[in-house]
């Protein structure tokens, strides 16, 4: 199990070396074995996955293949609205959110033959990035126990890094896919703002919320995504644009590509073994091709202001009843970054939104004028130990909570695709991580990139001693 | 410092950031401009 990845699983699959209801037997043993201590899964459908499992493989039997993930269990973060199961969003209240229609994203991985093992463990309403949650228990890092998992998507790296799920779907507002990938030594995905539907899954800041996959290759990354891309009806900011075929070029290496640096900002107040790691990808892409240069980027310190504002004035909005009405349900961090939201002047809101577009643009074309994509550290740090989440007053968690998704939230405000990379591990033994940026609507690019380092650094075979 | 006191001051440290990126914002820079700007990027590309 520890082995599959989604391409070879469902490879396996269709050759009928595999079966669903082994994989997905094998899966439910290991959540049982494991997840008391990991705390990836808020709901487990053991028997909805199981029928579904026997179903595939009468399907397989009679030649009958659903699509391109026929067989491969995935599991879900517990904001996707899935019809028989509870959504909590990481919060008290096991029904929270509840949609018309099944999340789109998740209907379409069922449609290409997706098995849903279940609910993933989150921070409490997408609201923060460290992966904590009392109401659930604290999702725990599988690489060394009683450290973060990085958040708010804690379940869904827990999951994929532990292999208990194959693949998973997260969301990203400030770095909620990006935070646990790199923590838990996974390949995650925020694509492009519009690129992936957003329809029946909570919303926490509709101008910064990202729908991706998370995987343990970039490959599987890319598989997930050519399911889950494309316009939808039922999201009116989903883009028209033309689904490619992401695998078409993945290949192709990075000979000739050009991957800016940035000067400023990004590297500043790094740990030292994240600054090692960084840089030695950084350097092997030169030596399989890349040309590399440096590049002052324009001021994400703005950007991330923005974004901020738009994200507390929307996600007051969201949850108004919550707050209002059941207050003393809420963690306090939690509660604090939510009111923050009912202070905030309409007009600054409005500003934000205005200035978003502006700086949007200056970004794309100062510095993709030169370069096709842009590298840089995803977290500061290697995962911290739990206190880092739970000890302190609210405003010292909170100040924490800034630092540590101050490198991804400018990729929020901007809407552009990036991709979290495995670049290494600390003397602790815990994951470190990069972060690939590209043009909008160019995840092919981004991902061509990823996989070219991984498949050259290697680090993807590693895994954690849970057995 | 109290919960009400960090609220205030990160509320007066975000509402002067935005007012100093925003005192030049032209009269016809609207929300609905960064959609533009991605598909704009985006075919910025697909043209090089």
């Amino acid at each position: 199990m520890t082995d599959w990845t989604i391409d070879g699983l469902a490879a396996a699959i269709r050759e009928r070396k595999a079966s669903t209801v082994e994989v997905t037997t094998e899966c439910l043993e290991r959540i049982g074995r494991l997840d008391r201590r990991l705390r990836a899964f808020i709901t487990v459908d053991a028997e909805g996955a199981l029928a579904s499992a026997r179903a595939l493989d009468a399907d397989a039997a009679a030649g009958r293949w659903r699509g391109a993930l026929h067989g491969v269990p995935l599991a879900y973060k517990d904001l996707c609205h899935i019809r028989g199961l509870p959504t909590s969003c990481g919060t008290k209240t096991a029904e929270y959110f509840t949609a018309e229609h099944d999340a789109t994203a998740v209907s379409r991985l069922r449609a290409a033959g997706a098995i849903t093992l279940g609910k993933l463990n989150m921070t409490e309403l997408a609201l923060g990035p460290f992966g904590d949650n009392a109401h659930h228990g604290h999702a725990d890092n599988p690489w060394r126990a009683g450290h973060l998992t990085g958040g708010s998507s804690s379940g869904s790296g827990v999951a994929v890094a532990a292999a208990l799920a194959l693949g998973a779907l997260g969301t990203d507002t400030g770095g909620s896919i990006r935070l646990p990938a790199a923590c838990c030594g996974i390949v995650g995905l925020k694509p492009t703002y519009g690129r992936v539907s957003r329809a029946g899954v909570m919303p926490l800041s509709w101008s910064n919320d990202h729908v991706g996959p998370m995987a343990r290759t970039v490959r599987d990354a890319a598989r997930l995504l050519q399911v889950i891309a494309g316009r939808d009806p039922r999201d009116g900011t989903s883009s028209h644009r033309a689904v490619p075929d992401y695998a078409a070029r993945i290949d192709e290496g990075v000979s000739g590509l050009r991957v800016a640096v940035p000067e400023n900002y990004f590297f500043h107040g790094l740990d030292d073994e994240m600054t090692a790691g960084v840089r030695a990808a950084i350097r092997l892409l030169e030596t399989l091709g890349a040309r590399v240069m440096e590049l002052c980027v324009p001021d994400p310190e703005v950007m991330s202001d923005v974004c901020n504002v738009i994200a507390r004035c929307e996600s007051a909005a969201v949850h108004t009843r919550l707050v209002r009405e059941r207050p003393e349900e809420i963690q306090p961090v939690v509660r604090a970054r939510l009111e923050l939201g009912f202070r905030i002047p309409a007009h600054d809101y409005l500003q934000a939104l205005r200035l978003r577009a502006r700086l949007a643009r200056a970004f794309i074309r100062d510095v993709f004028a030169e370069t096709d994509v842009l590298v840089a550290p995803v977290v500061p740090e290697p995962a911290p130990p739990r206190a880092h989440a739970t000890e302190g007053d609210t405003s010292e968690i909170a100040a924490r909570q800034g630092r540590f998704s101050r490198l991804t939230r400018p990729f929020n405000g901007l809407g552009l695709p990036a991709l979290a990379v495995p670049c290494g591990y600390s003397r602790q033994g815990l994951p470190l991580a990069f972060q690939i940026v590209g043009r909008p609507f160019d995840e092919a690019t981004v991902l061509r990139a990823g996989h070219a380092y991984e498949q050259s650094a290697g680090w993807h075979r590693r895994r954690p001693a849970l057995d | 410092m109290s919960e009400r006191m960090d609220q205030q001051v990160a509320l007066a440290r975000l509402a002067a950031a935005i007012e100093r990126a925003a005192a030049d914002l032209g009269l016809e820079e609207e929300p609905a401009r960064f959609v533009v700007a991605l598909e704009d990027g985006a075919d910025r590309e697909a043209g090089a």
